[in-house]
Protein backbone atom coordinates (compact mmCIF):
# COMPACT_ATOMS: atom_id res chain seq x y z
CA UNK A 1 0.00 0.00 0.00
CA UNK A 2 1.35 3.46 -0.89
CA UNK A 3 1.87 6.26 1.59
CA UNK A 4 -0.91 8.22 -0.08
CA UNK A 5 -3.37 5.35 0.33
CA UNK A 6 -2.31 5.01 3.95
CA UNK A 7 -2.98 8.65 4.72
CA UNK A 8 -6.30 8.43 2.88
CA UNK A 9 -7.30 5.45 5.00
CA UNK A 10 -6.21 7.16 8.21
CA UNK A 11 -8.13 10.27 7.20
CA UNK A 12 -11.22 8.14 6.52
CA UNK A 13 -10.90 6.66 9.99
CA UNK A 14 -10.77 10.10 11.55
CA UNK A 15 -13.91 11.08 9.61
CA UNK A 16 -15.61 7.86 10.70
CA UNK A 17 -14.80 8.59 14.36
CA UNK A 18 -16.36 12.06 14.08
CA UNK A 19 -19.43 10.72 12.26
CA UNK A 20 -19.98 7.92 14.80
CA UNK A 21 -19.57 10.22 17.80
CA UNK A 22 -22.15 12.60 16.26
CA UNK A 23 -24.42 9.61 15.51
CA UNK A 24 -24.26 8.49 19.10
CA UNK A 25 -25.08 11.88 20.53
CA UNK A 26 -28.39 12.07 18.70
CA UNK A 27 -29.81 15.34 17.53
CA UNK A 28 -32.12 17.96 18.87
CA UNK A 29 -33.41 18.65 15.35
CA UNK A 30 -34.95 15.20 15.32
CA UNK A 31 -37.39 16.52 17.94
CA UNK A 32 -38.70 19.20 15.56
CA UNK A 33 -42.03 17.35 15.34
CA UNK A 34 -42.45 17.90 19.08
CA UNK A 35 -42.27 21.68 18.71
CA UNK A 36 -44.95 21.49 16.02
CA UNK A 37 -47.09 19.16 18.15
CA UNK A 38 -46.95 21.48 21.16
CA UNK A 39 -47.56 24.52 18.96
CA UNK A 40 -50.72 22.91 17.62
CA UNK A 41 -51.67 21.90 21.18
CA UNK A 42 -51.30 25.51 22.40
CA UNK A 43 -53.54 26.71 19.56
CA UNK A 44 -56.16 24.01 20.23
CA UNK A 45 -56.21 24.75 23.96
CA UNK A 46 -56.27 28.50 23.45
CA UNK A 47 -59.17 28.55 20.99
CA UNK A 48 -61.06 25.81 22.84
CA UNK A 49 -60.83 27.77 26.08
CA UNK A 50 -61.63 31.09 24.40
CA UNK A 51 -64.72 29.92 22.55
CA UNK A 52 -66.27 27.51 25.02
CA UNK A 53 -65.01 28.97 28.32
CA UNK A 54 -64.42 25.37 29.34
CA UNK A 55 -62.21 25.44 32.45
CA UNK A 56 -60.48 22.17 31.67
CA UNK A 57 -59.56 22.99 28.05
CA UNK A 58 -55.93 23.79 28.87
CA UNK A 59 -55.25 20.91 31.32
CA UNK A 60 -56.90 18.34 29.03
CA UNK A 61 -55.02 19.52 25.91
CA UNK A 62 -51.69 19.71 27.73
CA UNK A 63 -52.10 16.20 29.16
CA UNK A 64 -53.07 14.90 25.70
CA UNK A 65 -49.99 16.57 24.17
CA UNK A 66 -47.78 15.10 26.90
CA UNK A 67 -49.21 11.63 26.20
CA UNK A 68 -48.65 12.07 22.45
CA UNK A 69 -45.06 13.15 23.17
CA UNK A 70 -44.51 9.99 25.22
CA UNK A 71 -46.02 7.84 22.46
CA UNK A 72 -43.79 9.52 19.87
CA UNK A 73 -40.73 8.97 22.06
CA UNK A 74 -41.68 5.32 22.53
CA UNK A 75 -42.18 4.85 18.77
CA UNK A 76 -38.68 6.18 18.10
CA UNK A 77 -37.29 3.19 19.93
CA UNK A 78 -34.57 2.91 22.54
CA UNK A 79 -32.19 5.77 21.93
CA UNK A 80 -29.18 5.67 24.24
CA UNK A 81 -29.18 8.48 26.76
CA UNK A 82 -26.57 11.22 26.80
CA UNK A 83 -25.77 13.88 29.38
CA UNK A 84 -26.83 16.59 26.93
CA UNK A 85 -30.06 14.76 26.10
CA UNK A 86 -30.93 14.39 29.78
CA UNK A 87 -30.15 18.06 30.44
CA UNK A 88 -32.41 19.21 27.60
CA UNK A 89 -35.16 16.76 28.55
CA UNK A 90 -34.97 17.88 32.19
CA UNK A 91 -35.22 21.54 31.19
CA UNK A 92 -38.42 21.02 29.18
CA UNK A 93 -39.89 18.62 31.73
CA UNK A 94 -39.28 21.03 34.63
CA UNK A 95 -40.72 23.90 32.58
CA UNK A 96 -43.80 21.85 31.70
CA UNK A 97 -44.46 20.84 35.30
CA UNK A 98 -43.94 24.41 36.55
CA UNK A 99 -46.29 25.81 33.92
CA UNK A 100 -48.91 23.14 34.58
CA UNK A 101 -48.88 23.78 38.35
CA UNK A 102 -48.73 27.59 38.14
CA UNK A 103 -51.37 28.12 35.48
CA UNK A 104 -53.75 25.51 36.89
CA UNK A 105 -53.33 26.89 40.41
CA UNK A 106 -53.93 30.45 39.22
CA UNK A 107 -56.82 29.36 37.01
CA UNK A 108 -58.72 27.28 39.55
CA UNK A 109 -58.15 29.80 42.34
CA UNK A 110 -59.75 32.45 40.16
CA UNK A 111 -56.69 34.66 39.90
CA UNK A 112 -56.17 34.14 36.17
CA UNK A 113 -58.99 36.36 34.97
CA UNK A 114 -56.64 38.70 33.10
CA UNK A 115 -55.37 36.98 29.96
CA UNK A 116 -52.25 39.18 30.13
CA UNK A 117 -51.07 37.41 33.28
CA UNK A 118 -51.51 34.06 31.59
CA UNK A 119 -49.59 35.10 28.46
CA UNK A 120 -46.82 36.85 30.41
CA UNK A 121 -46.22 33.85 32.68
CA UNK A 122 -46.47 31.18 29.96
CA UNK A 123 -44.29 33.08 27.47
CA UNK A 124 -41.64 33.82 30.10
CA UNK A 125 -41.39 30.14 31.07
CA UNK A 126 -41.30 28.84 27.49
CA UNK A 127 -38.70 31.51 26.70
CA UNK A 128 -36.58 30.35 29.63
CA UNK A 129 -36.61 26.74 28.43
CA UNK A 130 -35.74 27.79 24.87
CA UNK A 131 -32.92 30.01 26.09
CA UNK A 132 -31.46 27.31 28.36
CA UNK A 133 -31.49 24.75 25.53
CA UNK A 134 -30.05 27.20 23.01
CA UNK A 135 -27.17 27.95 25.38
CA UNK A 136 -26.51 24.25 25.93
CA UNK A 137 -26.56 23.56 22.18
CA UNK A 138 -25.07 26.91 21.12
CA UNK A 139 -27.97 27.18 18.69
CA UNK A 140 -28.72 30.79 17.73
CA UNK A 141 -32.01 29.96 16.00
CA UNK A 142 -33.45 28.67 19.26
CA UNK A 143 -32.17 31.67 21.18
CA UNK A 144 -34.06 33.83 18.69
CA UNK A 145 -37.18 31.88 19.73
CA UNK A 146 -36.44 32.72 23.37
CA UNK A 147 -36.23 36.39 22.44
CA UNK A 148 -39.61 36.17 20.69
CA UNK A 149 -41.19 34.58 23.77
CA UNK A 150 -39.68 37.20 26.09
CA UNK A 151 -40.93 39.93 23.78
CA UNK A 152 -44.41 38.41 24.10
CA UNK A 153 -43.99 38.58 27.90
CA UNK A 154 -43.16 42.29 27.74
CA UNK A 155 -46.04 43.02 25.32
CA UNK A 156 -48.46 41.13 27.59
CA UNK A 157 -47.22 43.02 30.63
CA UNK A 158 -47.49 46.50 29.17
CA UNK A 159 -49.99 46.15 26.31
CA UNK A 160 -53.71 45.54 26.04
CA UNK A 161 -55.38 42.14 26.30
CA UNK A 162 -55.70 42.03 22.52
CA UNK A 163 -52.00 42.80 22.10
CA UNK A 164 -51.15 40.03 24.58
CA UNK A 165 -53.25 37.49 22.70
CA UNK A 166 -51.76 38.60 19.38
CA UNK A 167 -48.20 38.35 20.72
CA UNK A 168 -48.92 34.89 22.16
CA UNK A 169 -50.36 33.55 18.90
CA UNK A 170 -47.49 35.00 16.84
CA UNK A 171 -44.91 33.55 19.26
CA UNK A 172 -46.54 30.12 19.00
CA UNK A 173 -46.49 30.34 15.21
CA UNK A 174 -42.86 31.47 14.95
CA UNK A 175 -41.28 29.52 17.81
CA UNK A 176 -43.27 26.29 17.70
CA UNK A 177 -44.62 25.79 14.18
CA UNK A 178 -41.98 27.56 12.05
CA UNK A 179 -39.05 26.60 14.29
CA UNK A 180 -40.29 23.00 14.52
CA UNK A 181 -40.58 22.72 10.74
CA UNK A 182 -37.13 24.31 10.38
CA UNK A 183 -35.68 21.69 12.77
CA UNK A 184 -37.42 18.92 10.82
CA UNK A 185 -35.96 20.24 7.55
CA UNK A 186 -32.48 20.30 9.15
CA UNK A 187 -32.93 16.69 10.26
CA UNK A 188 -34.16 15.66 6.81
CA UNK A 189 -31.19 17.38 5.13
CA UNK A 190 -28.82 15.72 7.58
CA UNK A 191 -30.26 12.32 6.72
CA UNK A 192 -29.95 12.98 3.00
CA UNK A 193 -26.45 14.44 3.09
CA UNK A 194 -25.10 12.86 6.26
CA UNK A 195 -24.44 16.28 7.80
CA UNK A 196 -24.54 16.50 11.60
CA UNK A 197 -25.49 19.54 13.70
CA UNK A 198 -24.90 18.43 17.27
CA UNK B 1 13.22 13.27 13.54
CA UNK B 2 10.45 12.48 16.04
CA UNK B 3 9.32 8.86 16.25
CA UNK B 4 5.89 8.12 14.73
CA UNK B 5 3.38 6.59 17.14
CA UNK B 6 2.07 3.05 16.88
CA UNK B 7 -1.67 2.65 16.41
CA UNK B 8 -3.37 0.54 19.08
CA UNK B 9 -4.35 -2.67 17.19
CA UNK B 10 -7.40 -3.29 19.38
CA UNK B 11 -8.81 0.16 18.59
CA UNK B 12 -7.62 0.13 14.96
CA UNK B 13 -10.09 -2.56 13.80
CA UNK B 14 -12.70 -0.69 11.75
CA UNK B 15 -15.78 -2.07 13.50
CA UNK B 16 -14.15 -1.83 16.93
CA UNK B 17 -13.22 1.78 16.21
CA UNK B 18 -16.79 2.53 15.13
CA UNK B 19 -18.12 0.90 18.31
CA UNK B 20 -15.79 2.84 20.59
CA UNK B 21 -16.65 6.08 18.79
CA UNK B 22 -20.37 5.40 19.14
CA UNK B 23 -20.06 4.48 22.80
CA UNK B 24 -17.94 7.55 23.54
CA UNK B 25 -20.93 9.79 22.80
CA UNK B 26 -23.50 8.01 24.97
CA UNK B 27 -23.85 6.82 28.55
CA UNK B 28 -24.68 3.27 27.52
CA UNK B 29 -26.06 1.54 24.44
CA UNK B 30 -28.02 -1.58 23.67
CA UNK B 31 -26.63 -4.30 21.43
CA UNK B 32 -29.49 -3.74 18.98
CA UNK B 33 -28.76 -0.01 18.72
CA UNK B 34 -25.08 -0.67 18.04
CA UNK B 35 -26.07 -3.22 15.39
CA UNK B 36 -28.39 -0.71 13.70
CA UNK B 37 -25.77 2.04 13.70
CA UNK B 38 -22.90 -0.10 12.41
CA UNK B 39 -24.84 -2.42 10.12
CA UNK B 40 -22.77 -5.34 11.39
CA UNK B 41 -24.04 -8.88 11.73
CA UNK B 42 -24.88 -10.25 15.18
CA UNK B 43 -21.91 -12.65 15.12
CA UNK B 44 -19.31 -10.12 14.04
CA UNK B 45 -20.64 -7.45 16.38
CA UNK B 46 -20.64 -9.85 19.33
CA UNK B 47 -17.09 -10.97 18.56
CA UNK B 48 -15.74 -7.43 18.27
CA UNK B 49 -17.52 -6.31 21.43
CA UNK B 50 -16.02 -9.28 23.24
CA UNK B 51 -12.54 -8.22 22.12
CA UNK B 52 -13.17 -4.72 23.43
CA UNK B 53 -14.47 -6.18 26.66
CA UNK B 54 -11.41 -8.40 27.03
CA UNK B 55 -9.19 -5.36 26.50
CA UNK B 56 -11.12 -3.61 29.27
CA UNK B 57 -12.40 -0.89 26.94
CA UNK B 58 -16.11 -1.64 27.36
CA UNK B 59 -18.16 -3.16 30.13
CA UNK B 60 -21.28 -5.22 29.59
CA UNK B 61 -24.45 -5.53 31.63
CA UNK B 62 -27.13 -8.10 30.92
CA UNK B 63 -30.58 -7.66 32.35
CA UNK B 64 -34.23 -8.35 31.70
CA UNK B 65 -36.67 -5.55 30.89
CA UNK B 66 -40.31 -6.66 30.74
CA UNK B 67 -39.05 -10.27 30.54
CA UNK B 68 -36.98 -9.46 27.46
CA UNK B 69 -33.18 -9.84 27.65
CA UNK B 70 -31.28 -6.61 27.21
CA UNK B 71 -27.51 -6.29 26.77
CA UNK B 72 -26.07 -2.90 27.56
CA UNK B 73 -22.55 -1.76 26.72
CA UNK B 74 -20.68 1.07 28.39
CA UNK B 75 -17.29 2.52 27.57
CA UNK B 76 -14.84 2.30 30.45
CA UNK B 77 -12.29 4.95 31.47
CA UNK B 78 -9.61 2.79 29.83
CA UNK B 79 -11.69 2.78 26.64
CA UNK B 80 -11.98 6.57 26.67
CA UNK B 81 -8.22 6.86 27.21
CA UNK B 82 -7.48 4.36 24.42
CA UNK B 83 -9.70 6.19 21.94
CA UNK B 84 -8.22 9.56 22.87
CA UNK B 85 -4.69 8.20 22.44
CA UNK B 86 -5.67 6.60 19.14
CA UNK B 87 -7.09 9.85 17.76
CA UNK B 88 -3.98 11.75 18.87
CA UNK B 89 -1.74 9.15 17.18
CA UNK B 90 -3.87 9.26 14.04
CA UNK B 91 -3.57 13.04 13.85
CA UNK B 92 0.18 12.81 14.39
CA UNK B 93 0.50 10.24 11.61
CA UNK B 94 -1.64 12.30 9.27
CA UNK B 95 0.44 15.36 10.08
CA UNK B 96 3.58 13.45 9.21
CA UNK B 97 2.04 12.20 5.94
CA UNK B 98 1.17 15.72 4.73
Amino acid sequence: MSGETDSLELSERLNMIEAMIAEGRGRYESWGWMFVLWGVAYYVAFFWAAWTRFAYAWPITMIAAALLTMVGKWRRGNQPSTTMGRAIGATWCAMGISMFILLDALGFSGHLEDVRIFVAAAAAMIGTANAACSMMLKWKAEFACALVWWTATVIASFGSAHAAIGAFLVAIFLCQIVFGIYAMILEWRRRVRGVAHA
Amino acid sequence: MPELPELNPVVHGKLRLALLSLLSGVDEAEFTWLRAKTGATDGNLGAQLMKLEEAGYVSVEKKFVLRKPQTLYRMTDAGHAALTEYVAALKQLLGAAI
